[in-house]
């Protein structure tokens, strides 16, 4: 039968996976965060070169698997000179690859804007990046930010993949510990617990967002 | 470029054919499988039936807030250590992806039922259909014209889910580019190419997604009319 006591005298080692995948999840939320917004800029930028290469950009890494877009950052990119470690590779890829679902995300929250809205902040002079900054993205924010909140969650869960590459995250650390103990069915319940403290972190942190984000919002809205 | 290297062989095809199979066929028969036990849940929980639907619902948060990694190693290792029984890498992978699968269909087929007008379902109780023909005259032919997109949008995601299992072990087509690759060192030919695959793949799912999205919504169309 499952026997979790021997679990505790490996906490250190899990805590130290638990950190480090928590770090590599916010550098990659960062990342993906300000990837996604220039990508859905250039989508609502009427632009059709702009628009063209977004979408090129959205479609290929949402179709094309994590772990292959990660394999080939981790062997592909020293073959081209660029030598950055398992971490740093991964962070690069987590945003590249979630970033493509961010802008997808922002861009629906952009289209929703009333258009008159953005009519009037132009015709008050504003620059067309004040214009994005202070009032199209503050707004689209407000409709998007839960959508984003799952888009997060779903990278906190793939930074699992990252032990592939020898990231020593929480995933890696498990597969080390089950190894050492025998006890695969034990180590492997008692990650998910880990992965769950992050993502209840993180979905708080996204309520607390939608409620500032939405805290000029009248009541029925 | 490379060391060592013999560049690509007529057996390098070979090797991506079969991947490219087993890729498929794992696939198939692991959405075949959660598809039904993921509709079963679904009407579980839609018929509201006691106990079972809350701990069927607990089991899918579970499946929805891990990585599936991390799922595939406890089914691989953790199972078979824990209930003393052999499974191999396709078993496991076909377990797991199915059981994933199934989470997420339930709640696209509760999702999708709820979305049904009640008003026509209290018609039709008062005409005195019996529950079983509601569901086959009134509930299926509109909840599965709803639930399409949602269908095809994780049948896409769940393909590139299969990635996964080269992981634990099995010849997939991921696991055939990493063959390739640690004896060509070509990853900027082998992970294109392999990334291509699944990307074709997904367009042909979306395509054939986007054909009955029509089908069925024109015949959504014609029930509202």
């Amino acid at each position: 039968m499952a026997d979790f006591s021997s679990m505790m005298e490996y906490f250190p080692e899990f805590w130290e996976g638990f950190l480090m995948t928590a770090e590599v999840s916010i550098y990659s939320i960062m990342g993906s965060f300000i990837l996604g917004t220039i990508v859905a800029l250039m989508r609502v930028s009427g632009q059709f070169f702009m628009d063209r290469l977004a979408r090129i950009y959205i479609d290929l890494f949402r179709n094309i698997p994590f772990i292959v877009l990660v394999f080939f950052g981790f062997y592909g990119l020293p073959e081209v000179g660029v030598y950055i470690d398992a971490f740093w590779t991964g962070v690069l890829v987590l945003s590249f690859a979630v970033g493509a679902y961010v802008a997808e995300t922002l861009r629906a929250g952009i289209m929703n804007i009333d258009k008159g809205i953005i009519e009037a902040a132009q015709s008050f002079g504003f620059s067309k990046i004040k214009v994005y900054r202070k009032i199209i993205l503050p707004i689209a924010l407000t409709t998007s930010v839960r959508p984003l909140g799952s888009v997060f969650i779903n990278l906190i869960l793939t930074t699992s993949i990252l032990s592939t590459i020898t990231l020593n995250e929480l995933t890696s650390v498990s597969k080390i510990i089950a190894s050492e103990t025998f006890r695969p069915f034990e180590v492997y319940v008692f990650i998910v617990f880990f992965y769950g403290v992050l993502t209840f972190i993180l979905s708080g942190l996204i309520t607390k967002w939608h409620v500032r984000l939405n805290r000029f919002a009248s009541e029925g809205a | 470029m490379g060391y060592g290297d013999e560049g690509f062989t007529i057996y390098d095809l070979q090797l991506w054919a079969e991947g490219l199979g087993i890729t498929l066929w794992v696939f198939a028969i692991s959405m075949i499988i959660g598809i039904t036990i993921g509709i079963g849940i679904g009407l579980v929980r839609y018929y509201r039936l006691p106990f079972i639907g809350k701990l069927l619902m607990a089991i899918s948060e579970f499946l929805k807030n891990s990585p599936v990694l991390v799922q595939l190693f406890l089914v691989y290792f953790g199972l078979s250590a824990l209930l003393q029984i052999e499974l191999s890498p396709n078993q496991a992978a076909i377990i797991t992806l199915a059981a994933n699968t199934a989470a997420f269909i339930a709640v696209i087929v509760i999702s999708s039922i709820e979305a049904i007008d009640k008003k026509q379902l209290e018609a039709a109780r008062s005409f005195a259909m019996d529950e079983v023909t509601i569901l086959k005259r009134i509930i299926y032919p509109q909840s599965l014209a709803i639930a399409m997109p949602m269908l095809v949008g994780l049948l896409i995601n769940q393909l590139q889910v299969t990635s996964l299992i080269s992981v634990i072990g099995v010849y997939d087509l991921t696991r055939v580019g990493d063959i390739v690759n640690q004896r060509t060192f070509e990853p900027f030919i082998v992970w294109p190419v392999v990334g291509l695959t699944y990307f074709i793949l997904a367009k042909i799912i979306g395509i054939i997604g986007s054909k009955l999205e029509k089908r069925f919504g024109s015949y959504r169309m014609m029930q509202e009319v």
